[in-house]
């Protein structure tokens, strides 16, 4: 682990992450840590009440107290005062109606933060109160309240079925039919970073927004019309991230810092959401509600799927119905079953707003199909590890939805590690040693996460690597990092490549400014589509590199000629020369290399599903040990296996700090985390309330990678950034079952829910 | 508007403040007070009234030992009382709720005086300090009084302090003579959890294994702490087994008054803390 | 109202308002913006730092409370450009992703270690156990403390 000052970065190797030192110093800088001599802060009054028409934002009172810079309404936004990738169904701020209780209706601007608070405490406004919907099914309902009136399909966002072989009818050719309702909540980020930001006017009148984003070049298209100013008047820059696991995909606080900027004569303006106003008013995981219906032949074969999907995208459409539809498209997990039925409705309600979370729909129904699958091999009596091995999928089958599977299939060799594993082998020995009043069982779970963008939306990434005249080297990583280390793996790629080690490094976090479009932060695609761009770019920069040296290192040819830590030596002469000594020999035009890749993309099938089918995906299987206390109902995650394909492991430590933190965001949705929203309003605001795993409350999780390279991938990786937090809820409420044999069918399974299934469990062992 | 924040270092300081200022908010450790005057929107104009913090009162903090009572004073942290042999030797019951208390931060700051005067239903020292039988000294600028701890607490959020009071200390008798000291809280996790439910025993257990006395309390399951005698009554003098364990199950059920709340239902914590007695069958052969 | 405390081993007088947070304080005035603000009412612990040695929530404490005290905060950790060890170890052992909670997640680890110089990894997953930490699943987070308690350096 410990490695000398010269060491090269190696593909394979662990190496600390470029961004730790700073980190842990203090002195990394993030959007929240912007102060000036002189600024402002700008703060949001929100509605506060689900559903209404909005008459009136009363601003008078706020405007008159001493420190008060401006108060902004509807009317004082230019543009369209719309955003929403898809939809730009979401005002900036509220102008005809409440949409949720976190709708935005007035934008302060103050001196101080106590100026702020009270201002923001003196508007009122007039509304007409409506009745909300608040239920999925009901929001379908003829005659529901409508969310948005003039929507084409009343509360039905978008309706998407996929059907293959024999659909539905493929049942009565099955010996064993099992069924069950599936039910996930809203699951908040929870990201230790709220959101944030400055923002000013600069002296060529550019509007500069430093922010919480991981999509600042859509942010700026976005941003344009809706405050009704040029694209090219305005640049996001996007520090390092404190986390936003999807919370920070699409517009947030952008356009209310921008709004604000262009409202304070010049000076900067600052704004921080508190815990409680983070929670209200980001998007959170939809929810989710799956009716799953698995048919399998005696064997153990499966042969037909049935999934009925409601997803709730809450007050705005954002990215929800592209949310469901990766669902759908993993509705069957990673098995090959030849006739499926699968329809998915995403739907309008008052509740809250729903966005992409880690895992994006897949989590959901991989809850759903994990458990039935168990729930068959239980009544088949076929061992539950031996049910998934005999129907994974393979390189060549047809996935769920029929596309042929023609990248890296790695599933079978999860599953064949997880079966080798002690953890899997000692399983019954540790059941049996359970105390009193304790009752354990280990449950498993596969998965499987597509990478990058489905097929009709183009995703490329545009690299770009600088050779600076001090001789190191600059990455404009496009692609911004909130956590995942993604811009550090692009110098360990380039360091790679370049031999060289952390140290000649720079690394230049997303700025519409300086660096290229390149995408979203999001999709398990960071590394694998800028990695791909890098590689190309860096190739090309080590060839002009090794040709200026030839002018150092007279008579030799570039082949003869390698790159080591600093500089670059003959291969087998003694002589060296420093990278800043070639540096020198650069006109500032050649010192910049770029490249552009686009990730390969389904070209057959288009129409199978929204925005068409995905061709690359990572796979997994999990392993939970649980123990239940029949006292109480307490379930406790003992023991934790995730077997992950994921490709190439360019940096093991990197690969590690992904699966086990998705590992700990599964259980903290399995067993505790629950936004709860009754009728528009939530309790669960704050994180007393919303409850996340702490350090004791998740065990050492053990992680396997097998060996699979994705030919594409760049070193052979592929995405790993979601797969992982798709595997606890199924992995822990099958270990559940495993345990004492109830089936909640809901996460999250808290003690109480436990408690109350064997309560019932027992009511019906009891004889009458 | 500023608030003034006064930090005297005697109590003699604190009864001229008192006297100046008699609007004014206490606080100890501040982890209950800071946090919910954070959550009141902030007085557009006006001199809010003065926070009056306690920690540099030395007179207020540390544990002493008085004619064979331990005085707890208020200002003591949950920190110190756990790292404090005394309480280690003969309160262990005190110890094990403080370990589980909020998290080391909070245990660094919050004080035994806040958590009492917070009077929260899930409170957790109340329980351990109602079995080993706590009283609790208020004292004002001129006099002292003693009450029993059972009757300083009203009701959530109430305690009977009178204006120009503090709570002083709190006195527990050291020669009982219970040698299992037992508690459990159930919450949403581990640490940083409030109780959904909890329960303090002491207990004296013969060498056959018979309860000689027993002392319980519920936490988080009533307005206050729930303590019934008729069901210390009903396990005196039986033997420690599952079925003198459950046979007084309903009494428990009986003496408590939970409500829902965002954590829990009321069902779900009366069945739950009711069930917890049975986890004194760990004692059995101890 | 005038104030002095020792921060970062340096004599400091600053004049505030009272009722002023620490966590404002140390960010908005000192410019010390390593320590963060996560929840701002105790859940977190991203805002700890060290007062006369001891972990302290500075979104609960009140500047008038640093009168006479000794402050310690992330940025008073390193010696120039050497890491402390717990810093060190963090590094090293991938405890640190997005980094936010990281500065309070250090200042705890330091204030374990010095009351516990050999702590077992479920001693040191309750010392952090006020730490909130989104990112790493604690793991390597427990690790790091574990790597600083062996590390011979300390
Ligand atoms: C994150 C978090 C987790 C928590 N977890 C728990 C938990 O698990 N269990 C639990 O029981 N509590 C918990 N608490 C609540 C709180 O920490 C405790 O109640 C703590 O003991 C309060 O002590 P304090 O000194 O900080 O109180 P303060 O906030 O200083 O004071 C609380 C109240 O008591 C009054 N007061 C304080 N001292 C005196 C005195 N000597 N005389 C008269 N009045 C006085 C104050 O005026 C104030 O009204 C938690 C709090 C937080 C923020
Ligand atoms: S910010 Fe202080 S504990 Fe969260
Ligand atoms: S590293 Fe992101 S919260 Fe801990």
């Amino acid at each position: 682990m410990k490695r000398g000052k010269q060491v090269p970065f190696r593909i394979g190797t662990t190496t600390p992450r470029c961004d730790a030192c700073t980190k842990v110093t203090g002195q990394e800088k993030y959007a929240a840590d912007y102060y000036g001599d002189h600024f402002f802060w700008a703060g949001v009054k929100r509605a506060g009440t689900p559903h209404g028409k909005l008459l009136k934002v009363n601003t008078e009172d706020a405007k008159r107290l001493k420190g008060v810079v401006a108060v902004l309404t509807s009317e004082d936004v230019a543009g369209s005062n719309r955003v929403g990738i898809i939809r730009g169904d979401q005002p900036v701020l509220a102008d005809k109606k409440i949409c949720y209780a976190g709708d935005p209706l007035a934008l302060v601007i103050a001196e101080n933060k106590e100026a702020l608070q009270a201002a923001v405490g003196f508007i009122t406004f007039d509304h007409e109160p409506l009745p909300g919907v608040f239920d999925v099914e009901e929001a379908l309902k003829k005659g529901a309240p409508l969310v948005h009136e003039d929507s084409p399909e009343g509360n039905l966002l978008r309706l998407v079925s996929v059907e293959t072989g024999k659909g539905a009818s493929a049942f009565d050719e099955c010996d064993v039919i099992v069924e069950g309702v599936f039910q996930t909540p809203f699951q908040e980020h929870a990201y230790l970073e709220t959101e944030a930001g400055w923002a000013y006017l600069d002296d060529s009148e550019q509007l500069v927004v430093v922010t919480t984003t991981q999509t600042p070049f859509r942010d700026r298209n976005e941003m344009a019309p809706a405050l009704g100013i040029d694209v090219e008047k305005i640049r996001v820059i996007v520090p390092y991230l404190g986390g936003a696991f999807g919370g920070k995909d699409g517009i947030a606080i952008q356009c209310l810092l921008g709004l604000a900027a262009l409202h304070t004569g010049g000076v900067p303006v600052k704004m921080w959401w508190g815990r409680e106003e983070s929670f209200l008013a980001s998007t959170k995981r939809l929810s989710a509600r799956m009716r799953y219906r698995l048919g399998v032949k005696r064997d153990g074969t499966f042969h037909a799927l049935e999934c009925r999907a409601y997803f709730d995208t809450g007050a705005y459409a954002g990215l929800g119905e592209t949310v469901m539809t990766l669902g759908l498209e993993h509705a069957g997990s990673a098995y090959r079953i030849p006739n499926v039925s699968i329809e998915g409705s995403c739907v309008y309600t008052n509740n809250t707003v729903g966005g992409p979370f880690r895992g994006f729909g897949v989590t959901q129904v991989t809850a759903a199909m994990e458990q039935v699958i168990d729930m068959a091999a239980q009544r088949l009596s076929i061992d539950p590890l031996a049910i998934r091995r005999s129907n994974a999928l393979e390189k060549g089958d047809k996935n769920c939805i029929g596309v042929t599977l023609t990248h890296s299939t790695g599933i079978k060799k999860c599953l064949a590690a997880l079966s080798e594993h002690p953890l899997w082998r000692e399983k019954e020995g540790w059941k049996m040693k359970a105390e009193q009043f304790k009752k354990r069982g280990v449950g498993i779970a596969c998965m499987a996460h597509a990478m990058g963008y489905p097929a009709v939306v183009p995703d490329f990434a545009n690299a770009k690597i600088e050779f600076t005249g001090e001789g190191r080297f600059r990455i404009y990583a496009g692609i911004v990092d909130m956590g995942q280390g993604n811009t550090s793996t692009y110098a360990h790629i380039a360091g790679a490549m370049l031999g060289q080690d952390t140290s000649v490094f720079e690394l230049v976090q997303p700025d519409t400014e300086r660096t290229l479009p390149s995408g979203s932060s999001s999709a398990s695609r960071t590394t694998y589509v800028y990695g791909n761009a890098l590689i190309i770019a860096v190739e090309d920069l080590k060839k002009r590199i090794l040709d200026k040296a030839l002018h150092l290192f007279c008579s030799a040819q570039a082949e003869e000629l390698m790159l080591v830590p600093g500089g670059i030596r003959h291969r087998e002469g003694k002589k060296k020369v420093s990278l800043r000594k070639v540096a020198g020999l650069f006109d500032e035009p050649e010192r910049t290399c770029t490249a552009h890749f686009r990730s390969p993309a389904a070209t057959e099938m288009l129409d199978r599903i929204y925005l068409g089918p995905h061709i690359i995906f990572s796979y997994a299987a999990h392993l939970s040990y649980v123990e239940i206390d029949m006292l109480t109902g307490c379930a406790e995650v003992i023991g934790y296996l995730a077997v992950t394909d994921a490709g190439n492991v360019i940096n093991p430590q990197a690969y590690e700090q992904q699966i086990q933190g998705g590992i700990a965001q599964g259980i903290g949705f399995a067993l505790s985390e629950d936004y709860k929203v009754a009728n528009g309003h939530t309790d669960t605001n704050n994180l007393a309330t919303y409850i996340i795993p702490t350090a004791m409350d998740v065990p050492d999780m053990m992680s396997v990678a097998v060996d699979n390279v994705e030919e594409t991938g760049p070193f052979g990786m592929k995405g790993i950034g979601e797969i992982s937090i798709s595997g606890p809820v199924p992995a822990i409420a099958n270990a559940v079952a495993d345990a004492c044999g109830i089936r909640i069918g809901r996460n999250p399974i808290t003690a109480e829910n436990i408690f109350q299934a064997l309560q019932k469990q027992d009511d019906q062992e009891k004889p009458r | 508007m500023a608030r003034e924040v006064l930090l005297p270092r005697t109590l003699d300081d604190l009864w001229e403040i008192f006297h100046a200022e008699p609007e004014l908010h206490l606080y100890a450790g501040g982890t209950d007070l800071l946090v919910k005057l954070r959550s009141q929107p902030p007085l557009p104009s006006g001199s809010p009234s003065p926070l009056v913090c306690l920690e540099r009162i030395d007179g207020l903090k540390g544990i002493y030992e008085e004619d064979g009572l331990v005085c707890i004073r208020a200002c003591t942290t949950h920190s110190e009382i756990m790292k404090d042999p005394v309480i280690r030797q003969h309160f262990p019951v005190l110890t094990k709720v403080l370990s589980l208390l909020g998290s080391p931060h909070i245990r660094n700051m919050g004080t035994i005086g806040g958590n009492i005067c917070t009077a929260s239903p899930a409170g957790d020292t109340l329980t351990p300090l109602y079995t080993l039988g706590a009283s609790v000294e208020a004292r004002s600028c001129d006099s002292g009084r003693l009450m029993p701890l059972k009757s300083f607490i009203l009701g959530p959020g109430s305690v009977a302090l009178q204006q120009g009071e503090i709570l002083y200390g709190i006195w527990i008798k050291k020669d009982h003579d219970f040698n299992i000291h037992h508690f459990e809280k159930i919450g949403q996790r581990k640490a940083l959890a409030i109780a959904i439910a909890s329960m303090a025993a002491l207990i004296k257990l013969s060498g056959e294994g018979t309860i000689e006395k027993i002392r319980l309390a519920w936490g988080s399951v009533a307005p206050t702490v729930a303590v019934s005698h008729t069901i210390e009554d009903a396990l005196t003098g039986k033997p420690l087994t599952e079925n003198v364990l459950r046979d007084a199950m309903p009494l428990v059920t009986d003496a408590l008054s939970p409500i829902d709340d965002v954590r829990a239902s009321a069902g779900y914590r009366r069945r739950v803390a009711t069930n917890l007695l049975l986890r004194l069958l760990q004692y059995k052969d101890a | 109202m005038k104030i002095s405390f020792v921060l970062n081993g340096k004599k400091k007088t600053t004049d505030v308002e009272p009722d002023m947070r620490v966590i404002d304080l140390l960010r908005e005035h000192l410019h010390l913006t390593g320590t963060k603000e996560g929840c701002g009412s105790g859940e977190c612990g991203a805002c700890a730092i060290l007062v006369d040695g001891e972990s302290r929530l500075s979104c609960l404490m009140l500047a008038a409370q640093l009168e006479g005290k000794k402050i310690t905060t992330i940025e008073g950790l390193s010696k120039g450009k050497r890491l402390h060890p717990v810093q060190k170890a963090f590094v090293e052992n991938g405890a640190v992703q997005c980094g936010f909670c990281t500065p309070g997640m250090v200042m705890t680890s330091v204030d374990i270690l010095s009351r516990n110089p050999d702590p077992s990894r479920d001693e040191i997953r309750e010392g952090i156990s006020g730490n909130l930490c989104r990112c790493t699943g604690y793991q390597k987070i427990v690790d790091a403390i574990e790597y600083a308690a062996k590390d011979k350096n300390r």
